[in-house]
């Protein structure tokens, strides 16, 4: 078997965890006034599940400028990815690399990752994990917004209640430590502060960077008198 | 601006994180920075999640959604899953809508 399909069936455990989201953001989708066709069309040009899902949330309030900065800032952390996966793609031509990198996604990320460290990585199970991943968010999420517009009144099931369910069981998984459990009470904190005195969602952008950087630096100070 | 514009500028954000380090290839991240880095995802979870919990409306309101975010908080906490989370928030909601809260 090539290493291409090893790494394309190499994601099939994941597919009915992007599956379940992409459902999900396929719904929320059709919420915020998005057809079938246009969430489908943000997944397969976009394909990054947070951020689809930040920018869905600000959709009815936020400008396009709004939007496309928090997209960066959530994304921020494929920055870290890309630097751990380099090192191993250096033998490879500036297209490769290119591509590599365009459906990188935390999960094919991981499964490729995992591969390189045991030595058994190369680009084409690269390429498979990236394309598993691929091929199953903008289908669900397709998939989603017709079952979403099957669903008349979400409200009133409580179905619009899966915005902040979903974003509260993504933050705990970031959560690992004290400093984590703080980053998030300011963040939060500020955010919610933050609605009252400023318009649009820019508050979104200004509490986490004021959360992240905060965290920061009660870790270099912590670590400084930690070892003096 | 349009749905497809706002598109391509949220993939080209992406596209810029994804491919940053891998185009530089033999340069390494400052320290400081990557400290930092490890810290925005939950930053940035939480300033979405805590006014979207709170104040949907963009004001402090409690109502049936508050109390079924707060169980679902519970479960998020203690059982560290997206999906129990979420079917755990949405049966409390119901259960809450019959009591009448």
């Amino acid at each position: 078997m090539g290493d291409f399909w090893r790494g394309l069936l190499a994601t099939l455990p994941l597919v009915p965890g992007v599956v379940a989201f992409g459902l999900l953001y396929g719904m929320m989708a059709r919420q915020v006034g998005f057809s079938p066709w246009e969430a489908w069309a943000m997944s397969l040009i976009v394909h990054a599940g947070s951020a689809q899902f930040t920018a869905l949330a600000m959709w009815q309030t936020a400008d396009a400028v709004p939007i496309i900065l928090t997209t960066l800032v959530i994304n921020l952390r494929h920055i870290l990815m890309g630097a751990s996966v380099a090192p191993y793609l250096r033998g490879l031509s500036p297209l490769w690399r290119a591509f590599l990198a365009l459906w990188m996604s935390d999960e094919s990320y991981a499964l490729a990752i995992a591969e390189y460290e045991q030595g058994r990585g190369n680009h084409h199970h690269f390429l498979g994990t990236n394309v598993g991943i691929y091929l199953a968010w903008p289908t669900s999420g397709l998939l989603g917004a017709l079952l979403g517009a099957a669903i008349p009144e979400p409200r009133r099931y409580g179905l619009d209640l899966v915005f902040p369910l979903g974003f509260l069981g993504l933050l705990m998984t970031f959560l690992k430590d004290r400093t984590g459990a703080f980053v998030a009470l300011v963040a939060g904190g500020v955010a919610l502060l933050g609605t009252y005195l400023l318009p649009g969602k820019w508050v979104i952008i200004i509490a986490g960077l004021l959360g992240s950087g905060l965290g920061l630096l009660l870790e270099e100070i912590g670590g400084r008198w930690g070892n003096p | 601006m349009g749905k497809p514009l706002i598109f391509f500028g949220m993939a080209l954000a992406t596209y810029f994180t994804r491919y940053a380090m891998i185009a530089v290839l033999d340069r390494e991240l400052p320290p400081l920075l990557r400290r930092w880095l490890r810290h925005v995802p939950p930053a940035m979870l939480a300033a979405l999640v805590v006014p979207a919990a709170l104040a949907p409306q963009g004001r402090l309101q409690v109502d049936t959604h508050t109390w079924a975010v707060l169980v679902g908080a519970v479960l998020a906490w203690r059982t560290r899953s997206v999906l129990w989370t979420i079917l755990g928030g949405i049966a409390a909601f119901w259960m809450l809508s019959l009591v009448g809260l």
